[in-house]
């Protein structure tokens, strides 16, 4: 929702030219140092990264691709719902 | 005369009435009792047979004041100034092999299935005099005997949960361990609830030993999803009102990898494996990775002097986590084999089959600093790894502060912006 409006008033620009989108750095900012300082005393968003720190031995990833679909036009720069960096995110278990 | 205050010596004495020990069974019970085969034992036995219930002796003097010492991580006779330590339970147990041979669930005698039934408190005959102590095993697993000042000891297995199959000693001592929270918190002052400051008080660390299950497992992970690779990439439209367009292909895309993990640890307490916005658990879960390479055999004089929180939950309930975190450990080993879709990948199926797993009791030691926020009901834990070192906590905010200097820097940045729009114009 904020990403999106934060799209919308990027692409605004005021009628001499300069661009609004400036005026939203102030509440940005803001939002973004309480929520740093808060992370740094709370360090709500911390857990032991398993992934890094346990000894894994792993055999070659095996795989494949097949092309499915082509999209001619769009103006989203990424695949939609991108998780691939989100290791803890689950989806749906194959039996 | 002399009165025989026992009674008649002609009289037959009365015969004692067996103990009630439940109903009879009937005939087809008792020959399925007779034709049982023993209880099998543990996957992995972890007793250690060197030691009993009771007072664990000075090797050297006899003596039963026994503790560790932690700069040297072994036990120490405080009579006689013996040091001694038990055996690594990798090598005795042969913890670090096998792991791509495993097959099921192999649980070691101090990881198996709590009894509800059995009670937190242990009444202990002291090998010294002879009278019987009681031990909660909820909170310690020592007591001095009050009548001979011999330090007893919990060394047998238990079906409360209570006696892991081993134990990582303290590395980091008291004082240490003071410095390491006084400087995690001085760098967190300025914002701090001026009460937690006003009340901060390190030197009321605590060492308690926790509960964790540590897991080699052998699986094998499967995701599939949606990969794009972009084809084109251009713009349209003139000056102010340039829009970017992509064109790009979409694959399906399947991943699969065989792994193995050695010593991935869990919580063993159902109170700190909760991990929720209404808890600071996940502060003690950051302090891990512990050097569980180096958990010596159970041996309860480790604990003296420390507190103990037994394990509450059972490798059945623990499962599905260690699933999850499988899983996690296979996306993050696939990760790097995706750079191709450079739009992303979006997994949408997974599947981890666990080919066999082995799972071992320890308490591992941790330093705790808690402090009990009043006007949120929040429990704040501030824990030092008394092994490593690693230091994580959670300090209460003072929620104005914060809110001050959120808006003082919102208030300069939209004077900043609010000037640059005005020298654009």
């Amino acid at each position: 929702m904020i990403h999106l409006l934060v799209s919308e008033v990027a692409q605004s620009t005021s009628s001499d030219g300069g661009p609004l989108w400036l005026l939203a750095a102030g509440p940005a900012g803001g939002a973004a140092t309480y929520w740093a300082l808060f992370r740094y005393y709370r360090n709500t968003d911390k857990s032991h990264a398993y992934e890094r720190d346990t000894l894994i031995t792993a055999k070659p990833v095996q795989g494949s691709r097949e092309k499915v679909d082509h999209i001619s036009k769009t103006r989203q720069s990424g695949i939609d719902g991108d998780n691939s960096s989100q290791h803890r995110t689950r989806v749906t278990r194959l039996p | 005369m002399t009165h025989d205050a026992h009674g008649d010596p002609q009289q037959p004495p009365e015969p004692k009435s067996p103990t009630f020990d439940g109903p009879p069974l009937s005939l087809e019970e008792e020959l399925a009792a007779a034709r049982a085969e023993p209880e099998p034992g543990p996957d992995i036995a972890t007793v250690n047979e060197a030691l009993d219930d009771g007072v664990n002796r000075c090797p050297k003097c006899g003596s039963t004041d026994v503790r560790l010492r932690g700069s040297t991580g072994m036990l120490v006779c405080l009579f006689c100034r013996h040091e001694w330590q038990e055996a690594r339970v990798e090598e005795e147990f042969g913890l670090g092999e096998g792991i791509d041979d495993l097959q099921g669930t192999v649980i070691a005698g101090g990881a198996e299935d709590i009894d509800d039934d059995a009670g937190n408190v242990m009444t202990i005959k002291c090998g010294g005099c002879g009278a019987e102590v009681v031990v909660d095993t909820a909170h310690a697993m020592n007591a001095r005997c009050h009548w001979c000042r011999h330090t007893l000891n919990v060394n047998q297995q238990t079906p409360n949960g209570a006696v892991p199959d081993a134990v990582l000693p303290f590395r980091l001592t008291h004082a240490e361990a003071v410095e390491k929270i006084r400087e995690f918190a001085s760098k967190r002052r300025l914002f701090a609830h001026p009460r937690f400051k006003k009340e901060f008080v390190p030197e009321n660390v605590l060492g308690v030993y926790l509960p964790y299950l540590v897991i080699d497992a052998r699986a094998e992970a499967s995701y599939v999803g949606k990969g794009e690779v972009q084809t084109r990439r251009w713009t349209e439209g003139q000056g102010d009102n340039k829009t970017t367009y992509y064109a790009a292909d979409v694959f399906r895309v399947d991943r699969s990898v065989a792994f193995t993990v050695d010593d991935l640890t869990v919580e063993g307490s159902a109170d700190r494996a909760k991990v929720d916005s209404t808890t600071t658990n996940n502060i003690i879960n950051t302090i891990l990775p512990f050097d569980t390479k180096n958990a010596v055999k159970w041996n309860s004089s480790y604990l003296v002097g420390f507190t103990s929180e037994k394990r509450d939950l059972d490798v059945d309930e623990l499962q599905p986590k260690l699933q999850d975190q499988l899983l996690s450990i296979g996306r993050s080993r696939v990760h790097d084999s995706l750079v191709e879709f450079d739009r992303g990948v979006r997994w949408e199926q997974e599947k981890v089959d666990v080919g066999g797993s082995r799972w071992v009791a320890m308490y591992l030691p941790v330093w705790l600093y808690s402090y009990f926020q009043e006007d949120t009901g929040m429990l704040h834990y501030i824990a030092v790894n008394a092994r490593t070192g690693e230091t994580m906590g959670s300090v209460p905010v003072s929620q104005w502060r914060l809110i001050t200097a959120a808006l003082t820097v919102g208030t300069v940045l939209e004077g900043a912006a609010g000037a640059l729009l005005v020298a654009m114009s």
